[in-house]
């Protein structure tokens, strides 16, 4: 059952955004902002940090094409960013200590770089036209608000289980 | 650091890249229909989706009736002024049709663009990346939905379906940028006048026509609906209504500023449109081109 905790927790994540885009009014920060939940990849993180990177970046390579699946129906994006994203995390990890407010900067830090990698394939494949300039003020800032909120609330549960996973795991 | 870029490393990142690319550009390419694990996959995460979304709708509906009963004083006696006109209109409307039907019949003609058979659906998902504007659907192959129909919800047109699975679809709005997604459409007037429905402003949140002849005089406030020629979408269908017109950038053609009817955000249930005419043949379509009169 423990065995299962875990990619249940992710699947329901997962879920979860899309639920969330879907009931929560589009407008949560002002007119004219976009804001976008990523509740899986903040978890993604934080089970690189307080797991482990390996795990981390598997986890992050199934839950990214199965994002690109079912949600965009382009395959290659978040496949190739979770990922990547992981493992600079980790890079970026090893020079500091593991604690809570660290955890939160660095996944913010992550899910910014996530936007903008985003962003960034999105205009070379003609899928938007919106320049730099605006993509920060719509859509960046917005985001960064909402990720930030969920990190300080979800955080910390989070952080408590995944310690509690990595020692069971250690044990056997 | 130049340890970083040496070793396995590199190559990884090298290698996984050239994998990206091909995997982006497979996925991009114009494609029937999606390969098999792709289904299946969606179709698995269709049913866990639709289990999901059943009880938090309920719940959601439960606050907006709370919502709506604090309304509805105000919203009552709007919708008494209302009523007093909807009567004559509808013996009007009565009318029309009989109107219609008895020329029909005189011509011969039984089927036109407009007729179509509403197929109701409930939505399950939602992209949470708001880049690419989809949204997930409870229908499928099985009841019968294909490729490019149009999907509407009660105020108007929201987009067409982009893929099937058996058991459920997904929906591409209007608001997302494709370049490949164009509908033809008229601006009604005293003539009307046709143009294509072609990208989103998303900071203004209106949908652009393009492609409108520069002569043409549109005011502000006239309807846009669908035309129908282009061959998928039925002829009639809301799409908004015009609120700003400007020149192109070389002054060749106008285009008009949308206000979309439906709204892009706030959707529950929506309709796929069955179109009741036979589709023209390939090559014809390869020659019929959207253009206004």
């Amino acid at each position: 059952m423990k065995k299962f905790l875990l990619p249940l927790l992710f699947l329901f994540l997962f879920f979860l955004e899309s639920l969330f885009v879907q009931y929560v009014p589009a407008d949560l920060f002002g007119h004219h902002q976009i804001t976008v939940p990523h509740f899986l990849f903040a978890a993604l993180l934080f089970l690189m940090m307080f797991v482990g990177m390996k795990q981390g970046i598997i986890y992050a390579a199934i839950f990214g094409l199965l994002f690109d699946i079912v949600y965009i129906e382009i395959i290659g994006i978040y496949l190739f960013l979770y990922p990547f994203i992981s493992y600079l995390a980790s890079k970026i990890m090893n020079i500091m200590q593991t604690n809570f407010f660290i955890a939160f900067l660095v996944s913010l830090f992550g899910i910014a770089l996530l936007e903008v990698g985003v962003y960034e394939m999105d205009h070379l494949i003609h899928v938007t036209s919106l320049d730099f300039m605006k993509f920060i003020r719509l859509r960046l800032y917005p985001t960064m608000i909402l990720n930030a909120i969920f990190i300080i609330v979800a955080g910390y549960p989070l952080k408590r289980m995944f310690e509690k996973y990595a020692v069971t795991r250690r044990d056997e | 650091m130049p340890q970083f870029f040496l070793n396995k490393r590199l190559i990884i990142l090298l290698v996984s890249i050239i994998v990206l690319v091909a995997l982006i550009g497979f996925s991009l390419r114009e494609r029937e229909k999606l390969s098999w694990p792709e289904q299946f996959i969606k179709d698995t995460s269709g049913w866990v989706q639709s289990l999901v979304s059943k009880p938090t709708n309920y719940v959601a509906g439960f606050f907006e009736n709370l919502q709506d009963l604090t309304n509805t004083y105000e919203e009552n006696k709007e919708l008494k002024s209302r009523i007093e006109n909807l009567a004559s209109l509808e013996a009007q409307v009565q009318e029309l049709k009989k109107d219609n039907e008895e020329l029909r019949d005189v011509l011969g003609e039984e089927k036109t663009l407009r007729d179509f058979e509403p197929l109701p659906a409930t939505v399950i998902g939602r992209n949470p990346d708001r880049w690419h504007e989809m949204i997930i659907i409870d229908k499928g192959k099985l009841n019968g939905i294909k490729k490019n129909m149009a999907v509407v919800t009660a105020n108007g047109l929201i987009g067409k379906v982009k893929s099937v699975t058996q058991f459920s679809s997904t929906v591409q709005l209007l608001s997302s940028m494709d370049p490949k997604n164009r509908i033809s459409a008229v601006v009604q007037g005293e003539t009307d006048i046709y143009g294509l429905v072609e990208g989103y402003d998303d900071e203004k949140k209106l949908l652009m026509v393009k492609a409108i002849p520069s002569g043409a005089k549109i005011e502000k406030g006239q309807k846009v609906v669908t035309s129908g020629l282009g061959d998928i979408f039925p002829q009639g269908l809301m799409i908004g209504k015009v609120v700003e017109v400007k020149q192109d950038q070389y002054g060749l053609n106008q285009t008009a500023l949308v206000k979309p009817g439906a709204d892009f955000y706030d959707i529950k249930t929506v309709m796929v449109t069955k179109r009741s005419m036979a589709q023209a043949d390939e090559k014809d379509l390869t020659d019929g081109k959207e253009e206004g009169s």
